[in-house]
């Protein structure tokens, strides 16, 4: 998928560790172990580890949702990629208009009801129940866990890249730095501390956006904000401001599509819906996210702008590797108190990700696959305990390994994502003529296309055309076998859904 | 509705499997299947929300009041992209600081679908989403699927 290979973080940063920095970073990690051990005393349950207690509120659920869909990506990588592709770049997000909308229409209510009526607690739960298939969830699980791996050690790595940054440590113990502090609070106080940390985190990322956004289109455009900038780089580079950017058309409108529909069946993220207390909370769910998510993104567009303004007028040298956008930005051109706040914002916006990975990866291990082979752990707080603490070293361990590895299996994290579960869920709850064997079929048309199709891009086996992705191309196979599978086993007598689903679905 | 959205959603998934074939068998894009993306795009997330809100004994075909910031939304994704494929380059004008093509994406893609959207969605829950009595009507339902004999072979739990 190459046009994801700059959403990967793996080139060192610059050294950051001066004495503002390293404060605010220190803060910022109490802050972090105070909600953890806050949250600790508040976990005595499986359900409380796993949702919360379905007990939390619609604005932590909303900066939550936001903390874990934003990775480090968009403060570093994102940036980067704008100054490279211009306006291009922009089409991975620019879907974050409708996505919140679209994910509020299609699946919270849906999913919130079925969690509670129930008690389901993992996104293959709910694919358990719309088809009476534990294969199903099963499968599901599967896909999950392969996807959890590969993107919490791209992530563990690009938090490894940020602590060893600020303060220092060398790469090796600044990814077991980061991993043991996320999974200290991630295992003491489970998805509660994960999402109260969220809110500090989501808080401390939009925050931090909106102000390094205003301070990159003054500086950037020499006091004549963004028309600034767009003049004195169309004067040089016409293509840059072109709607496309610097991609052909065919490849920035597949990024918009595959970002655009995946979104719906991101795991890390859905899974948040069944924590809410109040199902009717939801009717703000879309506003509070979509606001929540433009200002988190902000920095992701004026950063990359504002920085290739200044190459152009010679005010910095092109940048060698555009992953330094930022870096280099907020060194030269903002307060160091500004630059202190992103970067403690980095380490947010990884670690949250992380720690809604932790979660849904332990509970596909200890709920969904035993249920998947008709068996239940015993005590599945323990075991959720214990096996967030495995994942969470294998992908460390991988993280510290094998470098490239690790780019391979974050490449895919998305677009698996996204081919196993959006036909699954977020049609299945929506159309009652989805069968079992469809659903069965688009969940694993999904995931061998994904594996073989970004396996033979990434060892150079094949070569995708500009426009075309591994991503795009399993998402509609996966779409396309689900729709054909469910047409050719409709039952005669009609879907084979339990009452209360159907009522569900119906709403 | 949700019968229609579901065809439609199915013929934009098969129209762009169309044009990545297309891609894959040339090697590069023909002039159409720019176009061809942009609609079936466009397309298959209207369509998608569509089954998601549409319900039964609503007006506007089971849309009530979401039918129009439906349509809003479609007509600024799929007209931006119709836009910025067919509007010269050349000599372009500035919009809000961006040259017009650009202004289109970032600011009628990319921010006006927000202040439709959401909006509505907010003002439509109690018809279309979630009212009081359909929570209570589902919590019934689940509270009597419990005590039933039946439920006891739920494959579901």
């Amino acid at each position: 998928m190459t046009e994801l290979y700059p959403a990967l973080q793996t080139v060192a940063l610059p050294q950051l560790a001066q004495p503002a920095v390293i404060a605010v970073a220190v803060a910022y990690f109490t802050g972090v172990a105070l909600i953890g051990g806050w949250a600790a005393r508040r976990t005595r349950t499986a359900s409380d580890f796993f949702v919360a207690g379905r007990g939390i509120g619609l604005l932590p659920l909303a900066l939550a949702a936001m903390a874990a869909t934003v990775s480090g990506f968009a403060f570093i990588g994102g940036p980067g990629f704008v100054y490279t592709a211009g306006v291009g770049a922009l089409f991975l997000v620019l879907s974050a208009s409708v996505t919140s909308s679209m994910s509020a229409l299609v699946l919270a209510t849906r999913l919130r009801l079925l969690g509670e009526i129930r008690g389901l607690i993992t996104i293959p739960d709910a694919i358990r129940v719309r088809y009476r298939s534990p294969a199903a969830q099963g499968l599901a699980a599967v896909a999950i866990i392969v996807g959890v791996v590969g993107y919490m050690a791209t992530n563990v790595l690009a938090l490894g890249l940020v602590i060893d940054a600020v303060f220092e440590t060398g790469l090796p113990a600044g990814i077991w730095l980061g991993m043991i502090v996320t999974l200290a609070y991630s295992v003491a106080g489970g998805i509660m501390a994960g999402v109260y940390a969220d809110v500090l985190q989501g808080l401390l990322m939009a925050v931090a956006s909106v102000l390094v956004f205003l301070s990159a289109l003054q500086v950037g455009g020499a006091g004549q904000g963004l028309a600034g900038i767009s003049e004195t780089v169309r004067a040089v580079d016409p293509g840059f401001f072109g709607p496309w950017g610097k991609l052909a058309p065919i490849a920035a409108l597949s990024l918009f599509f595959v970002f655009g529909m995946g979104s719906l069946a991101q795991p890390h993220v859905a899974h948040k819906f069944y924590m809410l207390r109040d199902p009717r909370k939801l009717k703000w769910y879309p506003l509070i996210m979509s606001v929540a998510l433009v200002m988190t993104l902000l920095l992701y567009f004026a950063v990359g702008v504002a920085m290739k303004a200044l190459s152009v007028r010679g005010s910095i040298p092109p940048l060698a590797n555009p992953d330094q956008a930022t870096p280099m930005f907020l060194l030269q051109f903002t307060p160091i108190l500004l630059a202190a706040l992103v970067f403690s914002g980095v380490a947010a916006a990884i670690m949250s990700t992380v720690n809604s990975f932790m979660s849904i990866g332990a509970a596909a291990v200890t709920h969904d696959l035993p249920r998947a082979f008709g068996r239940r752990v015993g005590n599945e707080l323990l075991w959720g305990r214990v096996s967030t603490v495995v994942i969470s070293v294998l992908a460390a361990a991988l993280a510290h390994t094998s470098g490239l590895l690790v780019a391979f299996l974050g490449i895919f994290g998305w677009g698996l994502f996204a081919s196993t579960l959006v036909p699954a869920l977020a049609i299945g709850l929506n159309w009652t003529g989805a069968t079992r064997a469809g659903a069965l079929a688009s969940i694993a048309t999904g995931l061998v296309t994904t594996l073989v199709l970004e396996a033979l891009a990434w060892f150079g086996a094949y070569s995708f055309p500009a426009g075309v992705s591994a991503a795009g191309v399993s998402l509609v196979l996966s779409f396309l076998a689900f729709f054909t599978v469910s047409w050719a086993t409709a039952p005669k007598g009609g879907p084979e859904i339990d009452e209360d689903v159907r009522l569900v679905m119906e709403m | 509705m949700k019968k229609l959205a579901l065809y439609v959603l199915f013929v934009s998934i098969a129209a762009i499997f169309g044009v990545y074939l297309q891609v894959l068998t040339v090697g590069h894009a023909t002039p159409w299947a720019p176009w061809v993306l942009a609609l079936s795009t466009a397309l298959s997330m209207l369509a998608t929300m569509i089954l998601g809100a549409a319900r039964r004994g609503r007006r506007n075909g089971g849309l009530g009041g979401l039918a129009f910031p439906l349509l809003v939304t479609f007509v600024l994704i799929a007209g931006g992209f119709a836009l910025a494929l067919a509007l010269p380059g050349a000599g372009e004008p500035l919009v809000l600081g961006l040259p017009r093509r650009a202004a289109i994406v970032l600011y009628g893609i990319g921010l006006l679908p927000l202040l439709v959207l959401p909006v509505a969605y907010a003002v439509t829950f109690d018809e279309m989403t979630l009212s009081e009595e359909d929570l209570d009507r589902v919590r019934r339902a689940a509270a009597a699927a419990r005590k039933s004999p039946i439920d006891q072979g739920r494959a579901g739990d």
